[in-house]
């Protein structure tokens, strides 16, 4: 079995990346849509350790200890909105709420 | 600057002196200001007669003066006097008859509205008038030109009340603009070429060849600087004006419209006369010629006493011009000066006939007034007879010495020319055959005013003609001294010892035809060589230097030819119009006086036909023409505006609405949709890099 490299970790990431840009351009479920935000913000944060591993410095890290601070709380924030918009528009299917159209 | 000249500026400004005082200070004045204004013009003809008793006795006199009114950088606007045997002539005319004109509306204007604005604007127009004969430029005569017709525009409107005096005076000014666009062009003309105005530089640079458009443009300068003439002058087609500004007060018909007015065209003529090239002149003597016959027809027909002066002053108008055209330069001039006293002798006469009767102007409801009007009569006739004339006047002179210029004109052009002195003589057997009928009809047989009351309405508004229906009696002396004054002018002995020869007055010795300045006609060079030799026995020419002084000396022998056939055709001219004019006046008396109807109807019918040229001629060709042309053209200007202009302005409207159509549908409003476009820029914009 060959040994996991850097390259695996960047494709996985990649891969998680994809799946959660898939998710959020798809899906019309808005809570759906903030699960592919969590998915993309996981693949980043995957990529930066990655590289911190591979290249022996902390400060990818440390980069990736503001990110999951900053998911969570965007995490919230976005949850809030979307209580919001299900209280406005009665659901919380992305593709209905088009008022904002031409 | 010389004595002359200093006393010519003192008579140009006296009458605008005398216009200020009225306008400003007229209402406070004793009397309204009459005396002072008429002693103020008989100030300004003391002054001409000083100078022109200088300027006469020398011969050759010219003297000129200027004065830079501005300094434009790369050019200097001179004014300026030029005072001349011609000028000094002028100006005794004008202030004469002026003087004379303010002593009689003393009489005949008593007791009108606005009393003291009248001597005003007779003021301001004696001014102008001067200003046109002092003048020694062509922008100071088109200014002062444009005064007199201001002037005249006043004083035809002078009774406010009346509409057709209102639309008298319009039809006046406008008449008058259309000729002065023509005028203004031909002086622009000359300008473009000369860079002056001033006359004599511009006789002096035609003369060294310097006109660089060639001899056909020459002539469109000299015809158009002529449609100032015709416009001014009324000439056909610009005379429909002049019977309609009979509607001002007979004081002033006679000062505006027969006497120095309607001469300012013939004195342009004047001064332009040596640039104007043989070509230009045949126009000119053929619409002059034109006039006189035609408006000699309208007359025999017209019932208003001053409409039938009106025409005959149209008539004498087109003899002057005629005059200028066939090259009877000083006859020309000659007319105008024994014109203007007898026309103002008749127009006056006939506002004494008018006063007299209480504003009657009709002369059907005239007659008898032989007796009761002794003086009136008397001169009347005197200058009646000049008018027709008849030897023993002053009009024949001028007459005949025209008509002798006419056939001498005839003899050197051949051919078409003959059209002129035909129609000429033709005008001096209707002028007092239409004159004789207005004798006959106001001074003759009974008096008819009451056949006016039976044709009249019972309830018709008869004003006060009716109250003071009592006496006819003569007018007051105020208004019988000048027309004394005139009669005795029109009489022989004014210009010439000899009653039968005008060509010994002192007049054709004092102004003489001057010599042109303009080259050969069309046909050329070769053409010239060979009529040179046939005229002169002249010597052949050269080189190229002395062409253009042969082409001088080829014109200069046509004018001497001119006045030599002239002097031959005299003798003949002389017979052949005293008898037209004792032909007419006996005509005039079988048809009028006896009644023989078979007499008068010829003539009556040429006079309706003739009058088609008049208001119905120019309204359907040149106000309706005109009229209509306005409207198609508007129609499709508004077209033009309508589809292209508008239809440009909603194409980019509507551009921008499809633009906005397709780009609409990309704000779809839902996130998704801009997270789509988001990932297609990111990646579009890696690829393009990497590409």
């Amino acid at each position: 079995m060959p040994e996991i490299g850097l390259n695996h970790y960047l494709v996985l990431s990649a891969i998680l990346f994809s799946l959660g840009l898939f998710g959020i351009m798809t899906r019309r479920n808005a809570v759906v849509v903030l699960m592919g935000v969590e998915l993309i913000l996981n693949a980043a944060n995957l990529n930066l350790v990655a590289f911190s591993k591979y290249n022996g410095t902390m400060s990818g890290v440390m980069f990736s200890m503001f990110g999951i601070v900053l998911a969570a709380a965007e995490a919230a924030v976005a949850l809030a909105i979307v209580l919001n918009i299900y209280a406005t528009f009665k659901t919380v299917d992305v593709g209905e709420i088009d008022t904002m159209r031409e | 600057m010389s004595d002359l000249i200093q006393y010519s500026i003192y008579i140009l400004l006296l009458p605008l002196l005398s216009f200020g005082l009225q306008i400003f200070f007229g209402k406070k004045l004793p009397r309204k200001g009459d005396f002072i204004a008429t002693a103020l013009i008989a100030g300004a003809l003391v002054l001409s007669l000083l100078v022109a008793g200088s300027v006469l006795g020398q011969e050759n006199f010219q003297q000129e003066w200027n004065f830079t009114w501005a300094n434009l950088g790369t050019m200097e606007m001179k004014l300026g006097i030029l005072l001349d045997n011609i000028t000094a002539v002028m100006l005794v005319v004008v202030t004469a008859i002026s003087f004379l004109v303010h002593l009689f509306s003393i009489g005949y204007m008593a007791g009108e509205p606005r009393y003291e604005q009248y001597f005003g604007y007779l003021g301001i127009f004696t001014f102008s008038m001067l200003g046109i004969v002092l003048a020694n430029n062509l922008f100071a005569i088109y200014c002062f030109w444009e005064l007199v017709g201001l002037s005249s525009y006043l004083l035809i409107g002078f009774y406010l009340e009346r509409d057709s005096a209102a639309a008298a005076q319009k039809k006046a000014f406008m008449l008058n603009r259309v000729g002065d666009i023509g005028f203004w062009i031909g002086i622009l003309m000359l300008f473009a070429q000369f860079q002056t105005f001033n006359y004599q530089e511009i006789y002096q640079n035609i003369a060294d060849g310097k006109f660089t458009w060639g001899e056909e443009w020459l002539t469109v300068a000299g015809v158009l600087l002529f449609m100032g003439c015709v416009g001014k002058s009324a000439q056909f087609p610009l005379h429909t004006w002049l019977p309609d500004a009979m509607e001002g007060p007979t004081p002033v018909s006679a000062l505006i419209h027969a006497a120095t007015m309607v001469a300012a065209g013939v004195y342009l003529l004047a001064r332009v006369f040596v640039i104007l090239t043989p070509d230009a002149l045949a126009i000119i003597a053929v619409i002059g010629a034109v006039t006189a016959f035609f408006a000699a027809t309208i007359a025999i027909t017209q019932n208003d006493i001053k409409r039938v002066l009106a025409y005959s002053t149209l008539s004498q108008l087109g003899y002057m011009v005629m005059g200028m055209g066939v090259g009877a330069f000083a006859a020309a001039l000659f007319h105008l000066v024994t014109h203007a006293f007898f026309k103002a002798g008749l127009f006056l006469g006939s506002g004494s006939v008018i006063h007299a009767l209480h504003h009657e102007q009709d002369m059907r409801y005239m007659g008898g007034l032989m007796k009761k009007m002794p003086i009136t009569f008397a001169t009347f006739t005197i200058c009646l007879f000049a008018l027709a004339g008849l030897p023993l006047f002053t009009g024949f002179l001028s007459k005949d010495a025209i008509l002798a210029g006419a056939v001498g004109y005839a003899n050197v052009e051949g051919s078409w020319a003959i059209v002129i002195p035909v129609l000429g003589f033709s005008a001096a057997l209707l002028t007092p055959f239409y004159m004789g009928r207005q004798w006959f009809m106001v001074f003759f047989g009974e008096n008819r005013a009451n056949q006016k009351l039976a044709t009249t309405n019972n309830h018709h508004h008869h004003e006060h003609s009716d109250q003071h229906h009592g006496e006819v009696h003569e007018s007051a002396p105020v208004m019988t001294i000048p027309l004394i004054v005139l009669a005795i002018m029109s009489c022989f002995f004014v210009f010439s010892l000899n009653p039968l020869d005008g060509e010994k007055s002192w007049f054709m010795n004092v102004v003489k035809t001057p010599e042109t300045k303009v080259g050969v006609p069309k046909e050329g060079l070769q053409g010239a060589a060979q009529v040179f030799s046939a005229i002169g026995g002249g010597k052949p020419i050269e080189t190229e230097e002395t062409q253009h002084s042969a082409m001088a000396y080829f014109n200069d022998l046509r004018q001497q030819k001119l006045a030599e056939e002239t002097h031959r055709a005299h003798t003949t001219v002389v017979s052949l119009s005293i008898s037209l004019a004792l032909a007419g006046l006996v005509l005039a008396f079988l048809a009028y006086s006896k009644n023989i109807g078979s007499i008068a109807s010829p003539f009556v019918m040429l006079s309706k036909m003739m009058s088609w040229f008049n208001d119905t001629f120019m309204e359907g060709a040149f106000v309706k023409g005109t009229g209509n042309l306005g409207v198609k053209l508007s129609s499709f200007s508004g077209g033009f505006d309508k589809l292209v202009v508008d239809g440009l302005v909603n194409l980019t409207a509507t551009l921008a609405q499809i633009i906005g159509l397709v780009f609409r549908k990309l704000q779809t409003g839902r996130v998704q949709t801009y997270i789509a476009l988001l990932l297609i820029a990111v990646v579009g914009y890696f690829f393009a890099k990497l590409v």
